[in-house]
Formats: structure tokens, C-alpha cells, sequence
């Protein structure tokens, strides 16, 4: 009972924070000034690109169509999936509240904004799953609110997409592992099976 | 024959001639002092006719009745761990695996199902083999399902292996039908609710566990689609270790192990075509196959689908997501032996009309707050909703098996085994109507689920027991068919009653009479069927 009333305590303290924490955001997507930034993502090979070994070449700078630039203070570059990746995930959905939004969780980095081209050099991170991808640079002010974002492909998200392979996240040592506590586990049951049987007929012919 | 009544005067005579059967009264332990081998003295707890301990006392671990208890909640603790253990991993998880939304609510709809089948086969594997054996082969054989989570590599894989990891929640069936043998039926409400709720708070503490596991994995260094396959490492092992105890410190029944009680002839074996019919056979069976899959089943479906809802339609971060997830299964702690208790409590008072009556107010109160549920649209009513619904559900399971106990005596293991394997039907069936199509929102999943569980209740108003009643009809006035024994003899054919086969259901029937009503039994003292003593 106590454990339940502490659990009960606590989730009323998370719900607090979110109720609180959620006020604030009804900012939209749609809201956001378009192509502010020229984004492009070359990627180091041709093909399906392998997580953890493969980079990706970012760069961006500011667009001449820009007008907000006066309100940039940093710029958060994320990997975003796309289209053809959300189908019949609606954990990656895009969404037009910002704080709602789950089609770009991965960061690639985040700098300070500099008014001259910048470039980096991204390895996939080993956890990014398989499927296609956009690179995608929000602008933002110093109150962290997005106001600006560039991409590196069109509108429609159809354009300049690369493909990446997830790790299998297998390794021989855990297969291995595996295979000697299964075996463990079912010789244990049968020594002790037919030792008891074993027992029972010494018993009766006693 | 001399024969006694129970604690009237004269008991003091019994044992003069060595010729009363020893099975023919119900001792008191004060009487017990008598006999200079008196095989109940050995006993932690004191017993009834059966052996069957009368008094629950949870700290304790005597020998056999609270080591059984305690082993066999553990047992059934541990294999909801492994089935739920995805649940909160899932994020991780479809992103190693590429998995689809319909992936991953097949892969649920599979981890519920295999058990329908074992628990079907563990009901059978108990009357023939004991519970012992019963728990250790579903927690030992469905290890090694659990450790090859780390050969997954996607969705197909993924649904065959929770496939067969739910195999092992067959251990519910072995974990009660233990508690049925070793606790006395007046408080096997109580024991029941007590042993089944503490198992399926697994379902709850999983949901907090397998994500720390996977933090502390993950700060030792591992990536994440490696971290998630380790952390199941965990559970495997555990199921091992639980199932090495049970064979050692386990025992069947409270007179020994069911193999050497078979050997020396105490116990007869039973004949499966016999057990399995005359569990078929009673249309009793087939409600409680079909209440338990409408309380257990939609309390299976809520954790696997609980963590997600909230986390989607609330935004919540997939930590609180998680605690509230928890939170639900958690509940069981104390609401299934609540209804256990509670269904005890009406016996008391009202017989086994007060139990029907108990588990079909618990299960439908319980209905009501799953529709509510689904219709909240603000966060703290929807936990709140959550909440009442989880209590309402959890002690119609615990109400359900205050009242299974008495359906049969011969075929006790199999309908548990039924009744279980019910549960699972129900959640499957659930999961697939209302929860893998895109048909219906979640939340109006959840209304829908609520609404046919409310009508699927409705059953519960036509079990009759001639001998007890039922909920709107008063027991048979007929002198014969009003008599447990008849109820209980007639499982057997008149070829095994002269062989003396039913004699452990005649012993089971004079100590289910506290299931008539206070008034009926203080107007109709038990007087056993061989007459008046003559030694008076």
C-alpha cells in the first residue's frame, strides 16, 4: 500500500510539472521562416550508409532570402526522417506544434550562429535506426524559441533523401552467453526430474 | 461403527476401537493432543481434515503451506517480468528492429497468446504431475526464450520470441492450484487474491525495472540495441534461480511430494480423459473461462497498451509514462487479495451467493471506469479513471478465484488451467479487436473494450450451485442434490466410488460446507452420513 501511495505521490508531482512545463507551447511549424538557412548533407559513399562508420557532410549558411536574422543566436542542426519512414510509425509523426513534433529526435550539433558558411563533419551515431533521412537546421533566438529553419531537401521531403543501416545491436559474446544459460537452465530441470524419479522407485521397493 | 460429531462430547472416545476412518470428522487442533503420532503435529500452521492450512500468516516461511505460498507467488511474479519486459522497451526496441506499429501490436497480441494454450496444458500437467513440476517446467523450459532475444533481428523474429516467452505465464495456473491444495477453502479467497495479485504486480514492476536495467547497461558503456538485449538477460536469470528453489525448497502437497505420495499409495493417480471431461462437461467452466478473460484479459491488454496511450495522447515524457504504467499493475499489490478478502468476507455472511454477487459488482464497476477511462481528456481524470478501474478489475480477479475452487474438486487443475487460459483469450481477442487496427482511436478502444466487458460480465448471474444457490436463485430444496457431497461425488463414476476413488472429494466436500449461507448453517448442524454414535 505504501509503495502504491508513494507512486500515486509521485506521478501527481511529474503531472504538476508537465501542466506547468506545457503552458507555454503552442508554437507552430507553419509559423517558422522557410529555406532562412541553405542546408546541404553530402554523404561520404554512395548507397545505404552504415551507422556508426559512415559521415555525412553538413554544411549551411545563411540564405539571401532571410529576413529574421536578426533574432538567431544559435543553430541546431538534427537529422529528420523522411516521409516514406513515418508510414505506419506514428511515434516519428510530423506534427505542426513544435513541442509535438517527433520527425527530427536525432541532434547532430548545435552551434552558435556565425553570419560565414559553417561545415561539419557528422558520423552516424550508432543508435539512429534504419531508414531514410533529411538533414534539417532550425535558427534559434536567445529565449531557445525556433523562429527560423533550413533544409537539405524540398518542400515535399522528396529530394536529396540517403538512406542508413541501423547497427543489429547482435555481438558473438551475448549469443554465446545466451546459448550456455539456456542449456544451464533445461539440464537443470532434467537432472533434477529424473533424480526425484529416481528416489521415488528406491523408495517403493523399500 | 462408532463415528463422532464434530467437537461434541464423546470426541474423547474417538480412537478406542481403531476402526473410525480417519477421514470421516473435521479435527480442531485442540484435539490433536490425544494421539501420540498425530501427523498434523508436524505442521506449522494448524490444518483442517486435508491438511489444508486454516490461517494465512504472510511473513512467514513455514513448511509447507507458506513456503509453497511464497515460492509459488514468486514463481508467477517473475514470469510476468519476462512477458512485460518489451513493453517499456519498445521505443528502443522498433527502432533496432525497423518494427511497424501493426508489428509491434501483433508481437502483443503473440505474447498473450501462447499462454492460452500452456495454461490449458498446465492445469493437466499439476493434477498429474504437482504443482512443483508444474512451476519449474514453465519457468526453466521458457528460459532459454527469454535469452534469445539476442538473436532478434526483426519483426518476425521478435513476435516468435514473445510468442514464446508468454508460454511461461502457465505458471499462474500451477501457482493457484498449489495455493488450492495447501490453504483451507475459507480463506482461500484471500490466499488466491493474495498469490495471484503479488504475481501479476510483476506486470507493474517491469515496466519500472527492465528501463533502469537498461540505464545502467547502457552507462556501462553499450549502445542501446545492444543495451536492450542484455537487460533481458535479467529476467532469464531470474527465472532460473526461482525455479532451482521451487525444486528444492517446494513441495506438492502438505502430506509430501506427489511422486512419493503416488508410490505409497496415498494419493491415486487420476486418468487425464476423466479429469479433462468432467472439467468440459460443467457449463461452470466455460463462464469463468469467459468473466476471467474480461477482467484478467483486458488487465493483460491495459500493459501493453497503457504506457504508449499515455505517452501519445498526453505527450507525456516515456519515464512518466512509464511510472503511470506502472502504477496500474502495481494496484495488484493490495486490490486482487482485497477481493479475495472481500469474496471471503461474503461467504462468511451470505455463503456463495455472496461471492457471485461480490465478483460480478467488482468486475462491473471495474467495466464502467475503462469506458470512462477512454473518454478523459484531461490528464489527472484519465489516472484517476485509470486508477478506479484497475482496483475494480484487479479484485474481480481476486473474487473469481474465491470462487473457482469450488467448481470441481477432481478436476480443480484443469479448470484453473481453463479459467487462465481464458484470461489470455480475453486479451488476445481485445488487443485484436480494439488495438491493432487503425480503425479506432486508442481512447475509443478503451470506451469499446470497457463496454464489452461490462455485458461479458453478465454471465456471472447463471452459475448454480444446487447446494449454495446462485445469485438470484435460492439453493435446491431437494434433501439429496443439497448436499455438497453430491455435488462432489458426482465427478465420479459409481464404478470408482465403490473403489473408494472420490474419498479426497468427500473429505473436500464437508469442508466446503462453509459455503452455505450464516443463516443455513447455523439452522442445519453437519452431522455426518453414517448416523448417530451408539457408544451414547
Amino acid at each position: 500500500m505504501a509503495i502504491h501511495k508513494s507512486l500515486f505521490a509521485s506521478l501527481l508531482i511529474c503531472l504538476l510539472f508537465q501542466i506547468s512545463h506545457g503552458a507555454t507551447k503552442e508554437r507552430l511549424f507553419s509559423d517558422l521562416e522557410k529555406g532562412a538557412l541553405e542546408v546541404t548533407a553530402k554523404p561520404s559513399r554512395e548507397g545505404v550508409l552504415d551507422a556508426g562508420i559512415d559521415k555525412l557532410s553538413i554544411t549551411w549558411k545563411l540564405s539571401s532570402t532571410a529576413t529574421k536574422e536578426a533574432e538567431f543566436t544559435t543553430i541546431k542542426v538534427k537529422l529528420c526522417y523522411a516521409p516514406v519512414s513515418q508510414v505506419d510509425r506514428p511515434w516519428r509523426k510530423t506534427e505542426n506544434e513544435l513541442f509535438k513534433d517527433k520527425s527530427c529526435p536525432h541532434k547532430i550539433i548545435t552551434r552558435a550562429y556565425d553570419k560565414s558558411p559553417q561545415s561539419f563533419e557528422y558520423t552516424l551515431e550508432r543508435d539512429i535506426p534504419t531508414g531514410t533521412y533529411f538533414v534539417r537546421a532550425y535558427a534559434v533566438d536567445a529565449k531557445d524559441h525556433e523562429v527560423a529553419f533550413g533544409q537539405s531537401t524540398n518542400e515535399a521531403k522528396s529530394t536529396n533523401l540517403f538512406s542508413v543501416q541501423a547497427i543489429s545491436g547482435r555481438h558473438k559474446s551475448l549469443d554465446i552467453a545466451s546459448i550456455c544459460f539456456s542449456v544451464f537452465s533445461v539440464l537443470a530441470l532434467l537432472v533434477f526430474f529424473v533424480n526425484e524419479k529416481r528416489k521415488a522407485k528406491i523408495e517403493q521397493s523399500k | 461403527m462408532a463415528s463422532n460429531e464434530e467437537g461434541s462430547i464423546g470426541t474423547s472416545m474417538h480412537g478406542v476401537t481403531a476402526r473410525e476412518q480417519v477421514y470421516s470428522f473435521s479435527v480442531d487442533a485442540s484435539s490433536q493432543t490425544l494421539q501420540s503420532d498425530d501427523p498434523t503435529a508436524k505442521f506449522g500452521l494448524p490444518v483442517d481434515s486435508e491438511h489444508r492450512a486454516k490461517v494465512f500468516k504472510p511473513l512467514s516461511f513455514a513448511k509447507p503451506h507458506m513456503r509453497a505460498f511464497h515460492l509459488g507467488w514468486i514463481s508467477f511474479f517473475t514470469c510476468f517480468i519476462s512477458t512485460f519486459a518489451a513493453a517499456p522497451l519498445v521505443p528502443i526496441i522498433r527502432d533496432n528492429l525497423d518494427l511497424t506499429k501493426t508489428d509491434v501490436g501483433n508481437a502483443g497480441v503473440a505474447s498473450v497468446s501462447g499462454a492460452i494454450f500452456s495454461r490449458l496444458a498446465m492445469g493437466a500437467v499439476c493434477d498429474l504431475l504437482g504443482a512443483r513440476y508444474g512451476t519449474a517446467f514453465s519457468l526453466m523450459l521458457t528460459a532459454p526464450t527469454v535469452f534469445s532475444m539476442s538473436f532478434v533481428t526483426g519483426p518476425v523474429g521478435y513476435l516468435a520470441v514473445r510468442f514464446m516467452i508468454g508460454f511461461c505465464l502457465a505458471t499462474f495456473v500451477s501457482c493457484q492450484y498449489w495455493t488450492s491444495v495447501m490453504f483451507n477453502g475459507k480463506i482461500i479467497g484471500l490466499v488466491n487474491g493474495c498469490a495471484g495479485g503479488w504475481g501479476d504486480m510483476g506486470g507493474g514492476v517491469t515496466q519500472l525495472l527492465m528501463p533502469m536495467v537498461f540505464q545502467v547497461i547502457r552507462l556501462a558503456g553499450a549502445t542501446p540495441f545492444m543495451a536492450w538485449r542484455i537487460a533481458f538477460f535479467i529476467p532469464g536469470f531470474l527465472q532460473v534461480v526461482v525455479g532451482v528453489l521451487v525444486l528444492t525448497l517446494g513441495q506438492d502437497l502438505p502430506d509430501g511430494n506427489l511422486s512419493t505420495l503416488q508410490k505409497s499409495g496415498q494419493v491415486s493417480k487420476d486418468k487425464f480423459s476423466k479429469v479433462f471431461w468432467f472439467a468440459v462437461k460443467n457449463y461452470r467452466t466455460w463462464i469463468l473461462f469467459v468473466l476471467y478473460g474480461f477482467s484478467m484479459g483486458i488487465e493483460l491488454t491495459i500493459n501493453n497498451v497503457i504506457s504508449g496511450y499515455f505517452f501519445d495522447r498526453f505527450n507525456l515524457k516515456l519515464q512518466t509514462a512509464g511510472i503511470v504504467a506502472a502504477s496500474f499493475g502495481m494496484a495488484n499489490f493490495f486490490a486482487r487479495p482485497f477481493g479475495g478478502y472481500a469474496s471471503d468476507l461474503a461467504a462468511r455472511l451470505f455463503g456463495m451467493r455472496g461471492r457471485l454477487w461480490i465478483l460480478w459488482i467488482f468486475q462491473t464497476v471495474g467495466a464502467l471506469f475503462c469506458i470512462w477511462l477512454g473518454r478523459a481528456s484531461s490528464l489527472p481524470i484519465a489516472i484517476l479513471a485509470m486508477m478506479l478501474f484497475s482496483v475494480g478489475t484487479q479484485a474481480a480477479c481476486g473474487a473469481l478465484f474465491g470462487v473457482a475452487p469450488f467448481v470441481s474438486r477432481r478436476s480443480l487443475g484443469l479448470i484453473s488451467g481453463l479459467t487462465g487460459a481464458g484470461g489470455n483469450f480475453g486479451s488476445g481477442l481485445t488487443q485484436l479487436l480494439f488495438f491493432s487496427t487503425s480503425k479506432f482511436s486508442t481512447a475509443d478502444g478503451l470506451s469499446l473494450m470497457g463496454a464489452m466487458a461490462a455485458l461479458c460480465t453478465v454471465p456471472v448471474a447463471f452459475i448454480h450451485f444446487p447446494q449454495w444457490g446462485s445469485m438470484f436463485l435460492r439453493p435446491s430444496s431437494d434433501g439429496e442434490r443439497s448436499k455438497e457431497e453430491y455435488y462432489y461425488s458426482s465427478e465420479w463414476t459409481e464404478e470408482e466410488k465403490r473403489q473408494g476413488l472420490h474419498e479426497g472429494s468427500i473429505k473436500f466436500a464437508e469442508n466446503s460446507r462453509s459455503e452455505r449461507s450464516r443463516k443455513v448453517a447455523l439452522a442445519d448442524f453437519p452431522t455426518p452420513e453414517t448416523g448417530t454414535p451408539t457408544h451414547v
